[in-house]
Protein backbone atom coordinates (compact mmCIF):
# COMPACT_ATOMS: atom_id res chain seq x y z
CA UNK A 1 0.00 0.00 0.00
CA UNK A 2 1.64 3.14 -0.87
CA UNK A 3 1.31 6.24 0.84
CA UNK A 4 -1.45 8.12 -1.08
CA UNK A 5 -3.88 4.87 -0.71
CA UNK A 6 -3.56 4.89 2.94
CA UNK A 7 -7.21 6.18 4.46
CA UNK A 8 -8.50 7.51 7.95
CA UNK A 9 -10.91 4.94 8.83
CA UNK A 10 -14.03 5.46 10.87
CA UNK A 11 -15.38 1.79 11.89
CA UNK A 12 -18.62 2.22 13.16
CA UNK A 13 -22.14 0.45 14.13
CA UNK A 14 -25.39 0.94 12.81
CA UNK A 15 -27.26 0.30 15.75
CA UNK A 16 -24.62 1.57 18.09
CA UNK A 17 -26.41 5.22 19.49
CA UNK A 18 -22.81 7.09 19.96
CA UNK A 19 -21.93 6.40 16.06
CA UNK A 20 -24.94 7.56 15.30
CA UNK A 21 -24.43 10.68 17.12
CA UNK A 22 -21.19 11.13 16.32
CA UNK A 23 -22.25 11.68 12.01
CA UNK A 24 -22.68 14.97 11.94
CA UNK A 25 -19.47 16.05 13.55
CA UNK A 26 -17.30 13.74 11.32
CA UNK A 27 -19.26 15.28 8.27
CA UNK A 28 -18.55 18.76 9.28
CA UNK A 29 -15.38 17.75 10.18
CA UNK A 30 -14.65 16.37 6.52
CA UNK A 31 -16.46 19.43 5.21
CA UNK A 32 -13.95 22.24 7.62
CA UNK A 33 -10.73 20.46 6.36
CA UNK A 34 -11.53 19.29 3.40
CA UNK A 35 -10.25 15.92 4.01
CA UNK A 36 -11.91 12.33 3.68
CA UNK A 37 -12.94 9.97 6.01
CA UNK A 38 -13.88 6.40 4.49
CA UNK A 39 -16.90 5.14 6.91
CA UNK A 40 -16.97 1.33 7.60
CA UNK A 41 -19.91 -0.30 9.37
CA UNK A 42 -18.44 -3.38 11.19
CA UNK A 43 -21.71 -5.78 12.29
CA UNK A 44 -23.74 -6.23 8.92
CA UNK A 45 -20.46 -6.35 6.98
CA UNK A 46 -17.72 -9.13 7.35
CA UNK A 47 -15.14 -7.77 5.39
CA UNK A 48 -15.27 -4.67 7.33
CA UNK A 49 -15.23 -6.79 10.11
CA UNK A 50 -12.26 -8.68 8.98
CA UNK A 51 -10.60 -5.09 8.24
CA UNK A 52 -10.98 -3.91 12.12
CA UNK A 53 -9.18 -6.95 13.36
CA UNK A 54 -6.17 -6.47 11.42
CA UNK A 55 -5.60 -3.26 13.26
CA UNK A 56 -7.62 -5.06 16.47
CA UNK A 57 -4.13 -4.34 18.88
CA UNK A 58 -4.32 -0.49 17.69
CA UNK A 59 -7.92 0.10 18.07
CA UNK A 60 -8.53 -2.31 21.16
CA UNK A 61 -5.46 -0.31 23.21
CA UNK A 62 -7.27 2.89 22.03
CA UNK A 63 -10.97 0.93 23.32
CA UNK A 64 -9.62 0.28 26.98
CA UNK A 65 -8.72 -3.04 25.97
CA UNK A 66 -11.26 -4.31 23.51
CA UNK A 67 -12.31 -3.70 20.00
CA UNK A 68 -15.16 -1.02 20.40
CA UNK A 69 -17.11 1.15 17.77
CA UNK A 70 -16.96 4.43 17.27
CA UNK A 71 -13.14 3.83 16.45
CA UNK A 72 -11.43 5.50 13.86
CA UNK A 73 -8.13 3.78 12.67
CA UNK A 74 -5.11 6.24 10.73
CA UNK A 75 -3.67 4.19 8.09
CA UNK A 76 -0.58 6.28 7.36
CA UNK A 77 0.64 6.33 11.37
CA UNK A 78 -1.45 3.04 12.86
CA UNK A 79 -2.78 5.73 15.22
CA UNK A 80 -6.85 4.84 16.72
CA UNK A 81 -8.83 6.47 18.64
CA UNK A 82 -11.98 5.28 19.67
CA UNK A 83 -15.31 6.12 21.80
CA UNK A 84 -18.32 8.38 22.30
CA UNK A 85 -15.88 11.36 23.61
CA UNK A 86 -14.09 11.54 20.18
CA UNK A 87 -14.79 15.07 19.31
CA UNK A 88 -13.37 17.43 15.95
CA UNK A 89 -10.54 18.57 17.85
CA UNK A 90 -9.63 14.64 18.58
CA UNK A 91 -10.05 13.98 14.86
CA UNK A 92 -7.70 16.56 13.62
CA UNK A 93 -4.87 15.48 16.33
CA UNK A 94 -5.92 12.07 15.28
CA UNK A 95 -5.62 12.51 11.22
CA UNK A 96 -2.22 14.75 11.65
CA UNK A 97 -0.39 12.24 13.41
CA UNK B 1 -13.23 -35.06 43.00
CA UNK B 2 -10.00 -35.47 41.16
CA UNK B 3 -9.92 -39.06 42.54
CA UNK B 4 -13.39 -39.96 41.67
CA UNK B 5 -12.85 -38.36 38.27
CA UNK B 6 -9.31 -39.99 37.18
CA UNK B 7 -8.07 -38.48 34.60
CA UNK B 8 -10.93 -36.16 34.44
CA UNK B 9 -10.37 -34.80 37.37
CA UNK B 10 -8.14 -31.72 36.89
CA UNK B 11 -10.62 -30.93 33.44
CA UNK B 12 -13.69 -31.10 35.85
CA UNK B 13 -12.17 -28.73 38.30
CA UNK B 14 -10.96 -25.95 35.70
CA UNK B 15 -13.96 -26.18 33.53
CA UNK B 16 -17.27 -24.97 34.20
CA UNK B 17 -20.07 -27.72 33.70
CA UNK B 18 -23.87 -28.26 33.90
CA UNK B 19 -25.50 -29.12 37.33
CA UNK B 20 -28.65 -30.46 38.11
CA UNK B 21 -30.83 -30.66 41.07
CA UNK B 22 -32.13 -34.11 41.62
CA UNK B 23 -35.25 -32.67 43.13
CA UNK B 24 -36.92 -30.39 40.52
CA UNK B 25 -34.34 -30.51 37.84
CA UNK B 26 -32.88 -26.87 37.87
CA UNK B 27 -29.66 -26.57 36.00
CA UNK B 28 -26.77 -24.52 36.61
CA UNK B 29 -23.93 -24.09 34.64
CA UNK B 30 -20.58 -23.41 36.54
CA UNK B 31 -17.95 -24.64 38.32
CA UNK B 32 -19.36 -25.72 41.80
CA UNK B 33 -22.93 -26.41 42.60
CA UNK B 34 -24.87 -24.15 44.38
CA UNK B 35 -25.18 -25.13 47.95
CA UNK B 36 -28.59 -24.69 47.99
CA UNK B 37 -31.69 -24.95 44.79
CA UNK B 38 -32.54 -21.18 44.51
CA UNK B 39 -35.80 -22.85 43.26
CA UNK B 40 -37.06 -25.86 45.59
CA UNK B 41 -34.58 -24.92 48.32
CA UNK B 42 -33.05 -28.61 48.18
CA UNK B 43 -30.02 -28.51 50.22
CA UNK B 44 -26.67 -30.27 48.58
CA UNK B 45 -29.16 -31.41 45.68
CA UNK B 46 -26.96 -30.39 42.52
CA UNK B 47 -25.23 -33.27 40.64
CA UNK B 48 -22.98 -33.07 37.44
CA UNK B 49 -24.81 -33.87 34.21
CA UNK B 50 -23.98 -33.42 30.59
CA UNK B 51 -24.73 -30.83 27.61
CA UNK B 52 -27.26 -33.01 26.70
CA UNK B 53 -28.98 -33.82 29.63
CA UNK B 54 -29.22 -30.14 30.84
CA UNK B 55 -30.38 -29.00 27.08
CA UNK B 56 -33.30 -31.70 27.30
CA UNK B 57 -34.33 -30.90 30.59
CA UNK B 58 -34.02 -27.02 29.13
CA UNK B 59 -35.92 -28.11 25.81
CA UNK B 60 -39.30 -27.90 28.00
CA UNK B 61 -38.86 -24.55 29.04
CA UNK B 62 -37.65 -22.92 26.08
CA UNK B 63 -38.23 -19.09 26.21
CA UNK B 64 -37.31 -16.44 23.47
CA UNK B 65 -35.96 -13.00 24.13
CA UNK B 66 -36.83 -12.12 20.45
CA UNK B 67 -38.00 -8.54 20.16
CA UNK B 68 -36.87 -5.21 21.03
CA UNK B 69 -39.89 -5.00 23.87
CA UNK B 70 -38.69 -8.41 25.39
CA UNK B 71 -35.31 -6.90 25.91
CA UNK B 72 -35.46 -4.06 26.87
CA UNK B 73 -37.92 -5.74 29.62
CA UNK B 74 -35.36 -8.09 30.57
CA UNK B 75 -32.82 -5.02 30.94
CA UNK B 76 -35.34 -3.17 33.28
CA UNK B 77 -36.25 -6.14 35.20
CA UNK B 78 -32.24 -6.72 36.04
CA UNK B 79 -31.57 -2.69 36.96
CA UNK B 80 -34.83 -2.84 39.40
CA UNK B 81 -32.71 -5.33 41.24
CA UNK B 82 -29.51 -4.15 40.84
CA UNK B 83 -28.97 -0.61 43.26
CA UNK B 84 -25.90 0.13 41.50
CA UNK B 85 -27.46 0.90 38.02
CA UNK B 86 -29.72 2.03 35.79
CA UNK B 87 -30.54 2.12 32.06
CA UNK B 88 -29.55 5.03 29.63
CA UNK B 89 -32.06 7.79 30.23
CA UNK B 90 -32.47 8.55 26.03
CA UNK B 91 -35.02 5.73 25.26
CA UNK B 92 -33.94 6.41 21.69
CA UNK B 93 -30.86 5.44 22.43
CA UNK B 94 -32.23 2.22 24.37
CA UNK B 95 -34.47 1.09 21.60
CA UNK B 96 -31.66 1.34 18.98
CA UNK B 97 -28.96 -0.79 21.36
CA UNK B 98 -32.31 -3.60 21.60
CA UNK B 99 -32.83 -3.54 17.95
CA UNK B 100 -28.89 -4.24 17.28
CA UNK B 101 -28.71 -6.79 19.75
CA UNK B 102 -31.61 -8.29 18.23
CA UNK B 103 -29.93 -8.05 14.89
CA UNK B 104 -26.69 -9.61 16.24
CA UNK B 105 -28.55 -12.10 17.48
CA UNK B 106 -30.59 -13.18 14.53
CA UNK B 107 -26.76 -12.89 12.46
CA UNK B 108 -24.42 -13.63 14.35
CA UNK B 109 -26.39 -16.14 16.85
CA UNK B 110 -26.22 -14.15 20.70
CA UNK B 111 -26.86 -10.46 21.82
CA UNK B 112 -23.42 -8.88 21.69
CA UNK B 113 -23.24 -5.14 22.21
CA UNK B 114 -23.62 -3.40 18.90
CA UNK B 115 -20.56 -1.00 20.20
CA UNK B 116 -18.15 -3.75 20.26
CA UNK B 117 -16.69 -5.87 17.15
CA UNK B 118 -16.29 -9.60 16.96
CA UNK B 119 -13.01 -10.96 17.60
CA UNK B 120 -13.95 -14.31 16.25
CA UNK B 121 -11.72 -15.58 19.20
CA UNK B 122 -14.90 -17.92 20.98
CA UNK B 123 -13.93 -16.92 24.62
CA UNK B 124 -13.03 -13.30 24.19
CA UNK B 125 -16.26 -12.99 22.11
CA UNK B 126 -18.72 -14.37 24.95
CA UNK B 127 -17.41 -11.43 26.68
CA UNK B 128 -19.24 -8.86 24.74
CA UNK B 129 -22.72 -10.89 25.28
CA UNK B 130 -24.61 -7.45 26.51
CA UNK B 131 -25.06 -6.82 29.47
CA UNK B 132 -21.19 -7.42 29.58
CA UNK B 133 -19.10 -7.06 32.66
CA UNK B 134 -18.67 -3.40 32.33
CA UNK B 135 -17.89 -2.58 35.80
CA UNK B 136 -13.92 -3.31 34.85
CA UNK B 137 -14.49 -1.35 31.81
CA UNK B 138 -12.40 2.17 32.37
CA UNK B 139 -15.83 4.27 30.82
CA UNK B 140 -17.73 2.40 34.35
CA UNK B 141 -14.95 3.63 36.33
CA UNK B 142 -14.07 7.27 34.70
CA UNK B 143 -18.05 8.34 33.79
CA UNK B 144 -19.82 5.67 35.67
CA UNK B 145 -21.22 4.33 32.02
CA UNK B 146 -21.03 0.97 30.19
CA UNK B 147 -18.76 1.13 26.75
CA UNK B 148 -22.50 1.59 24.87
CA UNK B 149 -23.76 3.93 27.78
CA UNK B 150 -27.29 1.61 28.25
CA UNK B 151 -26.15 0.76 31.48
CA UNK B 152 -25.23 4.04 33.99
CA UNK B 153 -24.27 4.54 37.70
CA UNK B 154 -26.97 5.45 39.98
Amino acid sequence: MTDAEKRLIWFYGKECPHCRALHPTVEQWMADTGKQIVKLEVWHDDQNAKLMRTYGSAIAEACGGDLGVPAFYNEKTGKAICGSRVNAEKLTKWAEG
Amino acid sequence: MRNLLGNWGELMETRKKFWRCNVCNDIHYGLKPPKQCPTCGALDAFVICDTNEAMKVMEGEKTSIATQEELIDVWKEWVSRNDKIKLWEELESVKLLATGEIENDRNKGLKYCPCRSLTGEREKDLKLICPCNFYKQKTWKEYGECWCGLFVKR
